[in-house]
């Protein structure tokens, strides 16, 4: 309760900057695809760090338990860690096929 | 005049006339007419024909007893591929042992080959990439149906045969995507391992991008083996028998 009025707080504060589309002059070209394309490498990466570590913290415990599956466990591990690799760099491909 | 490497100048020199005639055969007109040959093309030639080299070299020097330095390396890459093969496909798996060592030298070569000044890696260009993805693709197709004749149909329809009408085009979508993901994923690693080698040189050109060429490598020696992982794990979709 007390994190959602402190939630509330911080998103009327940032209401006070509205003023600065009041101001005037020539618009500049925002090229929102560069800063969509920062957020988004950002994110993908991100989980992909997260989902690798989860993937990584498995295998170490499972091979803990039992030394004596190493090649099994190893296998899997390479083969997991690359997949989901890959899904971080679809998302660098889109951005060097897009961003100009 | 596009930006070409020492080899590439030397094909062009050499090869443009035909190569330029054969393109024209085709009703294509190159970008270049005076270098039609693209620098991926005359990577891929060299190491084309730096393999066929070796591998005619380590034939004639085969032999029971008293094998050479060669023959021991050959065996140990053949007993590798061999070994995770059986062990992924079960029984009967030798003999798709030559297309995966071929398609294993062929990647680490196109791979490793960028990291020599005045070479450039084949593999970061998109096009090739999806040709080794092309090639694996038409292969397991084609021992899937060796194997299983025309009941290899049976596998795009799903465990049951009412759900097939669903079925059948998501097996289809989820085989082209294997094609996609085998091509992008070995593009953008050797792409962006390109890239982020470059970065750190126009920041920093003493020492560190050293550590980034270091880690290129490592990256290129494992998208090979995840690329010949990946198709024998789709041979064993396609030739596994259900009992």
């Amino acid at each position: 309760m007390r994190l959602l009025s402190k939630l509330f707080m911080a998103l009327s504060v940032l209401s006070f900057a509205v003023p600065a589309f009041a101001q005037g002059g020539t618009p500049s070209e925002v090229n929102w695809v560069a800063i969509s394309a920062g957020f988004s490498m950002a994110f993908a990466s991100g989980i992909c760090a997260l989902a690798q570590g989860k993937a990584t913290a498995a295998a170490a415990e499972g091979l803990a338990r039992n030394p004596a599956a190493r090649p099994g466990i190893q296998l899997a591990l390479i083969l997991g860690l690359a997949l989901i690799e890959s899904l971080a760099l679809y998302t660098l491909v889109i951005i060097f096929a897009k961003v100009k | 005049m596009p930006e070409q490497l020492w080899f590439t100048k030397i094909l062009n020199h050499l090869f443009a006339g035909p190569v330029n005639s054969l393109l024209h055969a085709f009703s294509i007109t190159p970008k270049y007419p005076n270098a039609p040959i693209p620098n991926s093309l005359a990577m891929e030639l060299l190491v084309f024909f730096f393999l066929l080299f070796l591998f005619l070299l380590v034939r004639s020097r085969l032999s029971v007893e008293s094998p050479g330095g060669t023959q021991h390396l050959f065996e140990v890459v053949e007993g590798l591929i061999q070994n995770q093969s059986n062990e992924i496909i079960g029984h009967h798996s030798e003999g798709y042992t030559p297309f995966l060592a071929t398609l294993a030298f062929f990647i680490l070569l196109c791979n490793l080959i960028g990291v020599i000044p005045g070479f450039e890696s084949p593999t970061a260009v998109p096009i090739v990439p999806l040709g080794c993805a092309l090639c694996a693709f038409v292969y397991y197709q084609f021992q899937g149906f060796k194997h299983a004749g025309i009941g290899y149909l049976k596998h795009f329809a799903g465990p049951m045969p009412a759900l097939a009408p669903l079925m059948i085009p998501i097996e289809l979508i989820s085989h082209l995507a294997r094609v996609l993901s085998l091509t992008i994923r070995l593009f953008a690693n050797m792409f962006a391992g390109d890239m982020v080698t470059l970065v750190f040189f126009s920041l920093v050109p003493l020492g560190v991008p050293i550590l980034f060429l270091g880690l290129h490598v490592g990256v290129s020696l494992l998208q090979t083996y995840i690329f010949v992982l990946l198709t024998t794990v789709y041979l064993q979709g396609a030739v596994a028998d259900e009992h």
